[in-house]
């Protein structure tokens, strides 16, 4: 199961940024179901939550319903997030948004990027602000980023939209299925890989995997060969293979620190 | 069950008339205010620890209690809490035994980290390793109430060589010591391994969130085989303002409320009482909502009241206090008592520490032999060692 959430900041009734990010979550909807995942959504509008988050940077007390939302991204194989622009930069609101989100909660999470504005003048708005705060959240942010301005939802080929969307959400759909080919086999349709990992902390996607050096993925229904250089910290390259950084952090939020059962022991700690 | 009050020493402008308490002043109050806890009847006072302004909490609580120790007789004196990450653990160890001893044994600490990022730097320590010094810090603090000529090496500290503490503790036997966090599951388990209480302020943090974390240290003292998790030491904060007219007590304590530098600008008053202890109204909707924690602490043994916080005049803090000991503590005394199992222990006495230590009874840090603890302690260390093995 491939769980993607939106957060968006939509922040009129007709707003064009929920629309934007709806047109994205359904694109990488289909995408990812053509390629044979089961696909859930969830869809955060951040305008919902502006009071919640003035209070928790203000107090530091977090109200259910901000915990909930973080609580979705936590959870998801894949996120989009769009904002408007506001002078040069996504608005202040969203930001806050990533800004007061737990610092592991979108570790090795692919994340879509966007942001609707007037005009195309400010198209790079997110590269500046949201591009390093994803980074810093350690969240893969693909390198398609979508931007629409007013005139783009005049539509047409001429405008582009449709085919950045695509472009974008193909890039999501792929890398996310790289990162969770585990979501294709039956098992994996029924819960998400941060889920999962909560009962099977053990088990791995990788465990269905390869053989070799230049091993296909062994995920039935997904024919894309990836190279496994093996163990990231042998190998020396990227930490995007199942066995990197992603797949830890998935493995880790999906641990419930409050759980007897799961505590790390005071031995540990004291370094006995 | 004890009730009492615990302060953060804040120096806080009032802000419906502008004025603002000088230090002098502030002290003093506290003082003041310790003795009229006494003489409502109430069990504890609990002071914090700060190292800047706006706060007048004593950088070493013992120097404060103490001074009170001397003008009462009964109350117990505590801190809410002693920071056991900056301040050096054998400076605690000496002070509180001092206190111990001056008190007659009417003392006992609650541990914490802080929460001001700059004491770290200004005492040498550095905040990323917060957890990593309570750890070894109280570690230490335990070894030197216990251990005479004592030597010992670690990480945040210069080294030990045969040293003894002075004074040894009274009788013998340390002060009960309880560790408090609000969010780091960390230190429930780690007053669950040591068989200490477990202290949670509960105030600024949602109910839902401090049930899980007293569940934790529960769970886990009975894991190390200190008792049934029915048994361990739960201590809880919370706040209240009181009228007998309700609406009256909101109306007194809204600017208060919405001006505070805790609370200030965040939800409202309404809001922030709906999901936190924080119950301002009359005293009988205070009982009733304390009487309820029951329901997901458990039969717990502590329950301290913040009521001098935000600025309010010393005149209205003594009123919080008289009501607490006229109506609202007597009234909770007896729904604590209703039902409450014989074998749960109430909060420790220096005479119950004395005579558990004699019978031989002291929790063993980290579950003592046969225990469910120590044997999986055992078992992991036979699975490392059979790995190094097989690896060589």
């Amino acid at each position: 199961m491939i769980e993607i959430v939106a957060v968006s900041t939509g922040l009129s009734e007709d707003s064009t940024t929920t629309r934007l990010s709806e047109r994205m979550l359904t694109s990488a909807q289909t995408a990812l179901e053509a390629a044979g995942a089961t696909v859930r959504t969830t869809h955060v509008n951040v305008r919902h939550l502006a009071k919640a988050l003035t209070e928790l940077t203000v107090s530091g007390f977090p109200a259910p319903q901000l915990e909930e939302a973080f609580a979705a991204v936590s959870r998801a194989s894949a996120v989009i997030t769009v904002a408007p622009v506001y002078k040069g930069a996504p608005a202040g609101i969203h930001t806050l948004f990533w800004q007061l989100i737990d610092d592991a909660a979108l570790a090795g999470t692919p994340v879509l990027l966007g942001a609707t504005g007037g005009t195309p003048r400010h198209s790079l708005a997110v590269e500046s602000t949201l591009r390093p705060m994803i980074s810093y959240l350690k969240g893969y942010a693909l390198p398609t980023a979508v931007f629409a301005a007013t005139d783009d939802w005049a539509g047409g080929a001429q405008s582009g939209l449709e085919g950045r969307i695509a472009t974008a959400t193909a890039e999501l759909a792929e890398l996310t299925l790289a990162l969770n080919p585990g979501a294709l086999t039956s098992a994996g349709a029924e819960a998400t890989p941060a889920e999962a990992a909560v009962g099977s902390a053990e088990e791995s996607p990788r465990a269905t995997r390869t053989r070799g050096p230049e091993g296909a993925s062994a995920s039935e229904g997904y024919d894309r060969t990836i190279p496994y250089a093996g163990p990231a910290e042998e190998s020396g390259k990227s930490a995007i293979t199942p066995s990197g950084l992603g797949e830890r952090a998935r493995a880790l939020r999906g641990r419930d620190e409050f759980d007897p059962e799961q505590v790390t022991p005071f031995a540990d700690l004291l370094g006995l | 069950m004890e009730f009492g009050i615990f302060t953060i020493g804040d120096v806080t402008t009032d802000p419906t008339n502008g004025t603002t308490p000088t230090e002098h002043e502030r002290i003093l109050a506290t003082v003041t205010i310790a003795k009229h806890a006494e003489e409502a009847g109430l069990d504890v006072f609990a002071t914090g620890q700060h190292h800047n302004p706006p706060f007048v909490a004593p950088a070493n609580p013992p120097v404060l209690l103490a001074n009170i120790a001397a003008q009462t007789e009964r109350i117990r004196l505590s801190t809410a809490t002693t920071l056991i990450t900056t301040t050096d653990p054998v400076r605690i160890a000496e002070d509180y035994s001092y206190l111990q001893h001056l008190s007659g044994g009417r003392a006992d600490l609650m541990m914490g980290r802080g929460n001001t990022g700059p004491v770290y730097p200004w005492f040498g320590k550095d905040i990323r390793q917060g957890i990593p010094l309570a750890v070894e810090n109280y570690n230490l603090l335990y070894r030197l109430w216990r251990e005479k000529n004592l030597d010992w090496e670690g990480n945040f500290r210069t080294p030990l060589n045969s040293f003894t503490v002075t004074p040894w503790p009274l009788d013998e036997v340390p002060p009960f010591v309880w560790h408090g966090s609000i969010r780091s599951p960390e230190i429930a388990e780690q007053a669950a391994y040591y068989g200490d209480g477990f202290f949670h302020n509960n105030i600024f943090w949602p109910t839902s969130h401090t049930a899980r974390m007293v569940n934790l240290y529960r769970q886990r003292y009975e894991y190390y085989g200190h008792g049934r998790a029915d048994q361990a030491f739960v201590g809880l904060g919370g706040q209240v303002y009181m009228n007998k007219d309700s609406q009256q007590a909101v109306r007194e304590f809204r600017p208060y409320f919405d001006n505070a530098p805790v609370y200030g600008h965040g939800p409202s008053l309404e809001d922030f009482s709906e999901q936190t202890p924080l119950t301002v109204g009359s005293p009988q909707q205070v009982i009733e909502r304390y009487a309820g924690f029951r329901e997901w602490a458990g039969d717990y043994q502590r329950q301290l009241f913040l009521v001098d916080h935000a600025g309010l005049p010393l005149k209205n803090v003594l009123e919080q206090i008289d009501i607490l000991g006229e109506e609202v503590v007597p009234a909770l005394r007896k729904e604590f008592a209703a039902n409450r199992p014989a074998d749960i222990p109430e909060a420790p006495t220096h005479e119950w520490l004395v005579e558990r230590h004699r019978a031989g009874n002291d929790p063993v840090p980290g579950g003592a032999p046969g225990t469910r603890a120590h044997n999986d302690r055992l078992a992991a260390q036979e699975e490392a060692q059979r790995k190094a093995q097989s690896q060589a």
